[in-house]
């Protein structure tokens, strides 16, 4: 069934959105029907969604999926929309395109970064991104707070679960933190679904106890188990979740007994239909009760397991994560490639070595760190020119918040500079 | 050097780093998030005091405070240190 075909059925009364001019599900169903009707050449063709407000990207979402071939979720850092996709918002007048019989169920593409900077697109069947959505008479009268742009993995899994479970949603993911929290407040927000970095922060603003918050669930990010003893305390009666996603596999798992990390036992019984095993490199390995996407393929091992990358330990009795085995630095939710970083940091005049890592934060979870060796007596002023070089070739949480002057770096016995995180680099 | 004026100058050290236009006047009442540092800039400033100072109170608390203004950042340091001695 596809998403409007799933609330036509459901034939929720509520508001779907909060708003100043609240939307309703009836109208959202009105208005893709009208949208449909509006652009039939589209049916079959591919588009690419952007995100400018919630009101005409759920219309959108509800239009065109199981109407088009593909949805291109876009993010706002991306300007290239992919080939032969049409991008919506229209930018222009729709070019003269012939309608099409359709047959399969839209694919929805996420993007992931990559190491070159350039995204991946990962295809997803809409079906297999709400497997996790839980709906029932209790979770119909709950009211989330969307803290991320749903072209984003987690933004759409918040949105997923407040439509499909017959919620109200409003739209918290602009402004800074004190603006976030007033509208929470004016909207009687009682779900949020936040990185531990955007938990911390909306903690700062010293007033996330006037919530009444039923339901708290953080992601993106490793989960420490102060910021979750805090949580707790603060709302003792209300759930609270830290949920696991991978992007690229199209899956997540939830920990509910407010402890970091999640239990070694689920390593032998399986949970939910997710398999969990770990390999010699303490790397998580997961398998989902479907056929991941095709270009993962390569990746599986003959029992059909994808191994995550992610860098775990155990400790008693609990599956800790430490971080990505490719040195992925994780600055409050954003990913950045210690590769990519590097190259930038290479090509500055003086520069010969650069080796780029994450640095523990309290803050964010991480920050980005760069060692670099040079032939240049005048380190203040290559590191106040090198900076400048950064700001103008990465975006602001690739760049590095410290640059060390070393005289050589340690490279391991394949004589590449060894990207294994270790305890001390997670937090 | 007082531990306010220590913290104030790391402050702007970083706000010039991590390109963060500061308020004119900043006084223990102002709202930190308010002050021109977003969270980047916060978490710069937290790790630039650890390396100055040898502590991080919010890594280190158990049930953590999270400071709202600059006057609650600075006693949040100051108690972090009487501890730390």
């Amino acid at each position: 069934m596809t998403l409007l075909q799933r609330l036509q059925h459901a034939d929720y009364q509520g508001p779907a959105i909060l708003a100043l001019t609240p939307v309703s599900y009836k109208q959202l169903i009105n208005n893709a029907l009208q949208l449909r009707q509006q652009y039939p050449q589209l049916q079959q063709h591919a588009v690419a969604l952007t995100f400018s407000d919630l009101d005409s990207f759920i219309t959108a979402l509800l239009a065109f999926d199981g109407w088009c071939r593909a949805l291109y979720l876009m993010p706002d850092n991306l300007a290239d929309v992919p080939s032969a996709a049409i991008r919506w918002p229209l930018a222009q007048t729709l070019p003269a395109l012939s309608p099409q019989n359709h047959t399969e169920p839209s694919l929805w593409y996420l993007a992931t970064s990559g190491t070159t900077g350039t995204p991946k697109w990962i295809g997803h069947q809409a079906g297999n991104l709400s497997r996790k959505v839980k709906a029932t008479a209790y979770s119909s009268t709950l009211r989330w707070a969307l803290c991320y742009q749903p072209v984003r993995f987690a933004g759409m899994q918040v949105l997923l679960q407040s439509l499909l479970s017959g919620a109200a949603i409003c739209d918290c993911s602009n402004g800074d933190m004190n603006y976030r929290i007033s509208q929470m407040q004016r909207y009687n927000v009682n779900a949020v679904s936040a990185t531990p970095s955007l938990w911390r922060q909306l903690l700062m603003t010293g007033q996330l106890n006037t919530l009444s918050l039923e339901q708290l669930t953080l992601g993106g990010e490793i989960a420490d188990q102060p910021l979750l003893d805090t949580l707790s305390a603060m709302f003792p009666q209300a759930k609270l979740l830290h949920i696991y996603a991978s992007t690229e596999a199209g899956v997540g798992f939830a920990v509910a007994d407010k402890q970091a990390g999640f239990p070694a036992s689920w390593l032998e019984t399986s949970q939910n239909g997710l398999s969990f095993k770990l390999d010699a490199q303490q790397h998580l390995w997961l398998k989902p009760p479907w056929e991941p996407d095709s270009s993962l393929a390569s990746r599986l091992d003959s029992e059909g397991f994808l191994n995550t990358e992610d860098v775990v330990m155990i400790q008693d009795d609990r599956v800790h994560f430490l971080g990505r085995a490719s040195g992925v630095i994780n600055v409050g939710g954003n990913k950045v490639h210690p590769e990519q970083v590097e190259q930038v940091l290479l090509q500055y005049p003086g520069v010969q070595q650069a080796k780029v890592y994450a640095k523990a934060s309290s803050v964010l979870g991480q920050l980005v760190i760069a060692d670099i060796v040079t032939d240049s007596t005048d380190t203040t002023t290559l590191q106040a020119a090198l900076l400048q070089h950064c700001v103008q070739h990465l975006q602001r949480y690739q760049i590095p918040v410290k640059l060390n002057f070393v005289s050589s770096l340690v490279t391991n016995e394949t004589g590449k500079l060894s990207r294994r995180p270790d305890a001390q680099g997670a937090s | 050097m007082e531990l306010e004026q220590r913290i104030r100058q790391t402050l702007a050290q970083v706000a010039i780093i991590a390109n963060c236009q500061l308020t004119d006047n900043i006084t223990d009442d102002t709202v930190l998030l308010q002050s021109g540092l977003d969270s980047l800039g916060f978490a710069m400033l937290v790790a630039q005091l650890e390396e100055d100072l040898g502590i991080d109170p919010f890594s280190q608390m158990q049930i953590a405070v999270y400071p709202s203004t600059f006057g609650e950042f600075v006693s949040i340091y100051r108690q972090a240190l009487v501890q730390a001695s």
